[in-house]
């Protein structure tokens, strides 16, 4: 077992030498040092942070917030080994067939291949985020208590899995569970503390010569490797590179404008419907998390790939959250309705819904540099954050679908509690996933990353994570980013051949 | 005489059942609140719940600007003539005939009703 380097005890003004880079201890980065484990080339991980939480590095991650309202930049990330799964909730589900696709009614949509790309690769993630096997929708075949039966239409049940470690936590701190792994392995050299602060590209601007590594001691170094992979999440992929500016005054793969736009994450409103059903029966795990075959999961409405394209609308995850209760109109609601349809309603149970919801790809939904700087002297990030009408109508409009499809299937009924812009923006909570902001596409001038995660226009430099999702869709990202670095390590294993 | 006898209790039986199935069905109906006469009541005799169905209707007329109270009893008519509401209400949401009433995702038919109780008071 080697120990990991402390960064603040190499000498300034040293060059080390690598041949791959990882910039970011985070799932990405870690994940993809344990995928190059034995591979016949030098991987070094440069992490910012240590083992544990520590203010000051934190603070490296404070930024300023201009539109509508969005989360502190430092509160919705940590800045540490392990990075935000530090406090990540687990929950897991690969992208939908319809997220890959490109629609014509929605600019900017889709991915450079299809979900079929992305699938051999889930099976690895599925381990290293400790999800279980891959069961997902196929555990409808397995359910002795049948999902809640909707008319045809629009809105299915669909799956969730949740990442577990061993003895049943929830879910995978990748920086505590893995660091003992990371240490035994022989062609990796893992620093701590060590804060990338500059890509140096060479002047011809095609290639990076160097990184440049700062510590909160003020140590300065650099590194110098053949390949170099950023893994430093959704946000701070695009300031480094903004912030890398001195050979090339757009930063570095930003010659078309486009690294730092598209940021997304997905709104998360509360509270947006009152669901009744009408005998009151709630299989447990619409409410919950339940075990199956040793994997923990969890249902929720979900509207079906065909509807989605038809529409159209965009994901989302409609979560039944906890029991409710009725005021006296909806009372009324629930007593002429039931009795219309012709069925009882006297053991009605009541539950308020949740959801997380896909917004669609907005250019101006932007990171740029600010003035203030942080501790070690770069730039710190402005999120210019939008919102959209229609991204809250896109979801009502698959709401009142949920509804209706109740009704046919005389089992429930639904209210949809938020219609005004002001409603959905109350109480707003936010998924924490940063993605978009150096989107994928085959088109260097409509993506700054090609299809296999390398900047278009630096020949040695490699973008992991969910920076480079051109269209979210509405599963929660890390099981998919993890798939995406499965297939990255692949072909940079390739590319030492 | 064994035969027999059990084809009795049987018929005894089955027409208990008959008289108990009505009786959940039509059982409301026995102790049923008078309202004033309305021209509409041929329609709002089919509603269980009356008094919630105006409830909900008061909040659906107070977004209508205009409210033709006859021309949707006619439309009404003709689609629950000779069938079940409860039939109509499944098919209503099968066709996408739905309506919001508070929030309340609903049959369009009922929330017509519900509109139609509101008028009659
Ligand atoms: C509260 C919360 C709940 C979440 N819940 C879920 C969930 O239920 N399901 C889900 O799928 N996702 C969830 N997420 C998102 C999930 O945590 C991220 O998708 C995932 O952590 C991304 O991994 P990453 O490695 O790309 O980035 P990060 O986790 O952000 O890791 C980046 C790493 O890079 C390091 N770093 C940053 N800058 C530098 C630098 N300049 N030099 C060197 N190192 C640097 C950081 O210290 C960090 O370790 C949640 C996030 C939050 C905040």
């Amino acid at each position: 077992m080697s120990a990991f380097i402390d960064a603040r005890a190499v000498p300034s003004g040293q060059a080390v030498e690598t041949d791959l880079a990882i910039v970011g201890g985070g799932p990405v980065g870690i994940s993809l040092a344990l995928l190059l484990a034995g591979a016949h080339f030098r991987v070094m991980l440069l992490e910012s942070g240590a083992l544990e939480f520590d203010e000051k590095t934190q603070d490296l991650y404070k930024g300023t917030l201009a539109g509508d309202a969005y989360l502190p930049l430092e509160a919705s990330r940590l800045r540490y080994l392990g990075g935000s799964s530090n406090h990540w909730g687990g929950w897991s589900r690969p992208l939908d067939e319809a997220d890959f696709e490109k629609r014509e009614w929605l600019p900017h949509s889709g991915w450079p291949f299809s979900r079929k790309t992305l699938m051999p690769y889930f099976a690895r993630a599925q381990a290293l985020c400790e999800t279980g096997s891959y069961l997902y929708d196929g555990v409808k075949r397995q359910l002795t208590e049948p999902e809640i039966a909707l008319g045809e239409g629009g809105i299915d049940t669909r799956w969730f899995q949740f990442s577990k470690t061993k003895n049943d936590v929830l879910p995978t701190h990748f920086g505590e569970r893995y660091a003992n792994d990371l240490k035994r392995i022989g062609n990796l050299r893992v620093y701590v503390n060590a804060n990338v602060t500059r890509l140096r590209l060479a002047r011809d601007g095609n290639r990076l010569k160097t990184i440049k590594v700062a510590t909160l001691n003020g140590k300065r170094f650099t590194v110098k490797s053949k390949f170099v992979v950023l893994a430093t999440g959704g946000i701070e992929v695009p300031r480094l590179m903004l912030a890398s500016n001195d050979v090339k005054r757009c930063g570095v793969g930003n010659e078309n404008d486009l690294v730092g736009r598209f940021f997304a994450d997905h709104p998360c409103p509360r509270d947006v419907g009152t669901l009744v059903i009408f005998d009151g029966r709630m299989p447990g795990y619409y409410l919950g998390t339940v075990p199956v075959r040793g994997t923990v999961m969890r249902a929720s409405f979900t509207p079906r790939e065909d509807y989605r394209l038809k529409h159209p609308v965009m994901g989302s995850q409609t979560t039944v959250e906890y029991r409710d209760e009725l005021d006296a109109i909806g009372k009324a609601a629930v007593a002429a309705t039931a009795s219309a349809l012709g069925v009882a309603s006297s053991h009605a149970a009541v539950f308020a819904l949740g959801c997380g919801l896909e917004p669609a790809p907005d250019p101006d939904r932007r990171l740029t540099l600010d003035h203030a700087r942080d501790a070690l002297g770069m730039p710190r990030l402005k999120l210019s954050m939008r919102i959209n009408d229609a991204d809250f109508a896109h979801y009502r409009k698959s709401l009142a679908e949920l509804g209706r499809q109740l009704l046919a299937a005389r089992v429930g009924m639904l209210r949809l509690n938020l219609k005004e812009r002001g409603q959905w923006l109350e109480g707003l909570d936010w998924g924490n996933h940063h993605m978009g902001s150096t989107r994928m596409h085959v088109d260097p001038k409509q993506g700054v990353v090609d299809a296999t995660g390398k900047v278009h226009s630096v020949d040695n430099l490699y973008i992991a994570g969910s920076s480079v999702f051109p269209t979210y869709g509405a599963s929660n990202p890390t099981i998919n980013l993890i798939a995406l670095t499965v297939r990255l390590a692949e072909h940079l294993k390739g590319l030492f051949k | 005489m064994k035969l027999a006898l059990s084809r009795r209790t049987l018929l005894i039986g089955g027409g208990v059942a008959v008289v108990a199935g009505v009786a959940a069905v039509e059982g409301p109906r026995l102790f049923r609140k008078r309202y004033a006469p309305s021209p509409y009541d041929d329609l709002l005799d089919k509603l269980d719940d009356r008094d919630a169905c105006a409830q909900i209707g008061e909040r659906a007329l107070a977004g209508k600007a205009h409210f033709d109270a006859d021309k949707v009893a006619d439309t009404l008519r003709d689609r629950l003539h000779h069938r079940r509401l409860n039939r109509v209400m499944v098919e209503d949401a099968e066709q996408k005939r739905v309506a919001e009433n508070a929030g309340w995702v609903m049959p369009e038919t009922l929330s017509l009703l519900c509109a139609l109780a509101a008028k009659a008071g």
